[in-house]
């Protein structure tokens, strides 16, 4: 049967190219449109690991003159022990520009057993910044005051850094970028992965280095995890407290949740814009399918007539005419999803296999289901036909 | 002869209702996300508030240096301004300011964020912006490093409240520090990223130290021409100039790239000369406007030649009576165009309703999507485009039609 059907298509090929075509790259819009959006959705599904609610990050300029790394050292401890001091703030912490939802990136590469690994986040922190993020340590420790004393240097990784680098196994104890404690660094915690690109960007590698005295300059960034309720008259009081601590700085106070929202925009925005362009393009491609299909149908009256005349039911004439337009959705989608499938092969975007998998059955029944739809009409009129009268226009 | 093609053309629409309403759908649809998208870039690109003297200005944005291994590309230092464009001849003005970069201010226990820029005397001579009240700060303010600032229409309203009285003269406080307002002006859409802020303030009242001798640096710089026939000059003697700048730390730099560019160049370098920012931009359009299109061609495509089929005795009559191939393609054309021309005007009036839309919803502050002459000539185009590409081919294919065939039927 669906043997006969294809030769019936094959027969009328050059009609049917266009056709083949149009569902081609439909397919390969609802393809592309529904990467995005299971990408998103996917991340979205990963828990966020950070507690932004009524965290605010200060940003200030180092405008202190001293080039000493002490007295620099000193002053910025008194600074935090002073905000940490202020009735409203729960907890408080240094960190470089790369904060939670900050545009800024810092990366570097590690080494591990002579394997490189690259692109790997390189969060700048102090010995507080964990709690203020809420963040949670799956293994080993975070790090306190007498890590910057020690002489030896030891590093704090995630999750998503420690599994392709360690595997399953206990990664505290080994040594990243050498083989021992002289040239190497220890990994002494892991961190669960936190999403600091917002809701719909995945987690990437990250570790994090405690702040040293030589970094102490470049830091202008802090974290201040205040009290529920805290409203612009105790921000304004923070800012005064920053402004009267560091004479001739820009100072700019923001809140995370804020900061997510609009880091947020950046994936959404797109996705909507074309979700809605390709809503409307399929619309116009189903109208179109809708109109030639119907046409395709009502020139084969003849042909319908006579099998009526012959005995065939009228479900059968209906249910042949979807399928033909069933098996020239195959066609184009045989052809799609061998374009498709080039995406996880070779790997573009770098968005992972499964996410093109899911895209591409998604991607399939949306345009079986589409075909389907367009043909079912049609189809019912066809069943409609009556043999006399078809047979009488002939 | 037009005219009655015309007549046949409008007798066909009216014939089959259905796939008139799939095509002038199809067409008027295309035709919105076109021009919708043509007045998006036209603002962009083309709006010349508050940069009226476009044409004989070069734009110096970024700075990039480039070793062996790594890259370090930005903006530029007021020295380096300065000092190494300042040198050259041609410019008759100027003007250095800084990117906008944020703070906040609090009055009545209400929290405002606002953007700062820093300027100097010339950038005001540049661009002309349109002063609601007051006027800008002179050079002699900027040299006494006076704490005067010009606000836009918005952050009067934040700050001031809705009333419209004068603001002239009265203090603002933002960064901890009080400047007295000297002029308030129209504001400018954060898209034109080069001239937007909320607050401009003198560059000389920023904490910066300018004896630093770096180059990299939060400044950007226009160059204005005497007149327009010198800005190419300009450019010459700025790359010249550029060639003989000392590459600092020669162990880690080889390359030192900084270029004057027109305004539209400058508007997408990306700050890393290896990629050109032009590429970028026009392979994201066409790319963009391919799969806009693309689907909605084939589907009209696929509608004609539904339609000329089903009018093949017509054709067939025609053509036995001694109607040429090229008459009946010519005419099929036409027709074809008179189609998209009806979703055309469709699509026009959508692109209006759109527009309005998206300029209500305020997507990005002060910017107000316009639908100018340069956006309506598109659209034309656009449309003569569209119907030529889904007419040629349906055409063809009726021209080919066996006229004992198509008379038979």
């Amino acid at each position: 049967m669906i043997k006969h059907l294809f030769k019936l298509i094959w027969n009328k090929k050059k009609q049917n190219f266009l056709l083949l075509s149009e569902i081609f790259i439909s397919f390969m819009v609802i393809f592309g449109v529904f990467s995005f959006g299971v990408y998103a959705y996917k991340n979205y599904m990963a828990p966020m690991n950070i507690k932004y609610e009524n965290v605010w990050v200060i940003n200030y300029s180092n405008t202190l003159k001293t080039e000493n790394a002490d007295s620099l050292e000193m002053f910025y401890s008194s600074l935090k022990q002073n905000i940490q001091a202020l009735p409203g703030v729960i907890e408080a912490s240094y960190t470089s520009a790369n904060f939670p939802y900050s545009t800024s990136m810092m990366n570097n590469g590690i080494t591990y057993k002579g394997k490189q690994y690259f692109g790997v986040n390189n969060y700048r922190v102090d010995d507080d910044y964990l709690k203020t993020l809420g963040g949670n340590l799956i293994e080993g420790r975070w790090y306190r005051k007498a890590d910057g004393a020690g002489k030896e240097r030891v590093i704090v990784i995630n999750k998503k850094l420690k599994d392709d680098v360690f595997g399953s196994g206990s990664a505290i104890g080994k040594y990243i970028d050498g083989n021992n404690s002289k040239d190497g660094r220890r990994v002494i915690g892991v961190v669960d992965d936190m999403k600091n690109f917002g809701d719909y960007q995945p987690a990437k590698y990250g570790m994090f280095e405690r702040i040293d005295t030589s970094y102490r300059k470049w830091v202008g960034n802090m974290l201040v995890k205040v009290k529920p309720g805290a409203d612009a008259a105790f921000e304004g009081k923070l800012y005064k407290t920053m402004a009267n601590a560091l004479k001739n700085s820009n100072i700019e106070i923001e809140h995370l949740d804020d900061k997510l929202s609009s880091t947020n925009k950046f994936t959404l925005v797109p996705l909507i814009i074309l979700s809605i362009i390709a809503a409307f393009l399929i619309i116009n491609v189903a109208l179109g399918l809708f109109g030639v299909l119907w046409y395709n149908i009502n020139k084969r009256r003849g042909e319908i007539g006579l099998r009526r005349a012959i005995g065939a039911s009228g479900n059968s004439v209906s249910g042949q005419l979807v399928a033909e337009s069933l098996i020239l959705a195959t066609l184009s989608l045989l052809i799609g999803s061998f374009f498709a499938a080039q995406f996880p092969l070779l790997n573009v975007f770098d968005l992972p296999a499964m996410v093109y998998v899911i895209a591409l059955l998604m991607a399939v029944v949306f345009i079986y289901l589409l075909v389907f739809v367009c043909a079912l009409y049609p189809g019912r009129q066809a069943a409609n036909i009556y043999p006399a009268v078809a047979l009488h226009e002939e | 002869m037009l005219k009655n093609y015309f007549k046949i053309a409008i007798a066909v629409l009216k014939r089959r209702k259905f796939f008139t309403f799939v095509s002038l759908f199809g067409i008027s649809f295309t035709i919105t996300i076109l021009m919708v998208a043509t007045a998006f870039i036209d603002k962009v690109v083309n709006d010349t508030y508050p940069d009226k003297k476009r044409d004989r200005s070069l734009y110096v944005t970024k700075l990039e240096l480039r070793g062996k291994d790594a890259m370090n590309g930005g903006g530029l230092s007021y020295y380096f301004i300065k000092h190494f464009i300042g040198s050259i001849k041609t410019p008759v003005k100027l003007a250095i300011s800084s990117n906008w970069q944020g703070t906040n201010t609090y009055i009545n226990d209400k929290k405002i964020a606002i953007n700062y820029k820093y300027t100097n005397a010339d950038y005001w001579d540049i661009l002309e912006f349109d002063f609601i009240e007051g006027k800008p700060f002179t050079k002699q303010q900027i040299d006494n490093a006076e704490r005067v600032t010009i606000i836009t229409e918005d952050i009067k309203k934040q700050y001031f409240g809705n009333d419209d009285a004068p603001v002239v003269g009265k203090y603002i406080e933002a960064d901890n520090v009080k400047y007295r307002i000297s002029g308030v002006i129209k504001a400018v859409p954060i898209t034109s990223y080069n001239f937007y802020s909320d607050i401009y303030l003198p560059y000389t009242v920023s904490n910066a130290n300018f004896n630093d001798t770096g180059y990299m640096g939060i400044y950007t710089a226009i160059l204005l021409a005497p007149t327009v026939n010198d800005v190419a000059k300009m450019q010459r003697e700025f790359n010249q100039m550029a060639k003989k700048i000392p590459i600092p730390d020669i162990k880690q730099w080889d390359h030192l790239n900084v270029f004057a560019d027109p305004y539209i160049d400058s508007y997408v370098r990306s700050g890393n000369e290896n990629k050109s920012g032009m590429v970028y931009a026009l392979t994201a359009l066409t790319c963009f406007a391919l799969l806009v299109t693309l689907l909605p061609t084939l589907n009209l495509v696929n509608i004609n030649i539904t339609r000329i089929m089903e009018r093949s005795s017509e054709i067939g009559v025609r053509k036995a009576f001694g109607a040429s191939s090229r008459t009946l393609v010519y005419q099929f054309i036409v027709e074809n165009i008179i189609l998209t021309f009806i979703g055309g005007t469709i699509g026009i009036v959508l692109s209006f309703i759109s527009i309005q839309l998206i300029n209500n919803a305020q997507l990005i502050a002060n910017l107000n999507l316009t639908i100018n002459f340069t956006v309506l000539g598109f659209a034309l185009l656009i449309c003569l485009f569209f119907g030529f590409l889904s007419g040629v081919y349906p055409a063809w294919r009726m021209s080919r039609l066996n006229v004992v065939t198509a008379l038979k039927s």
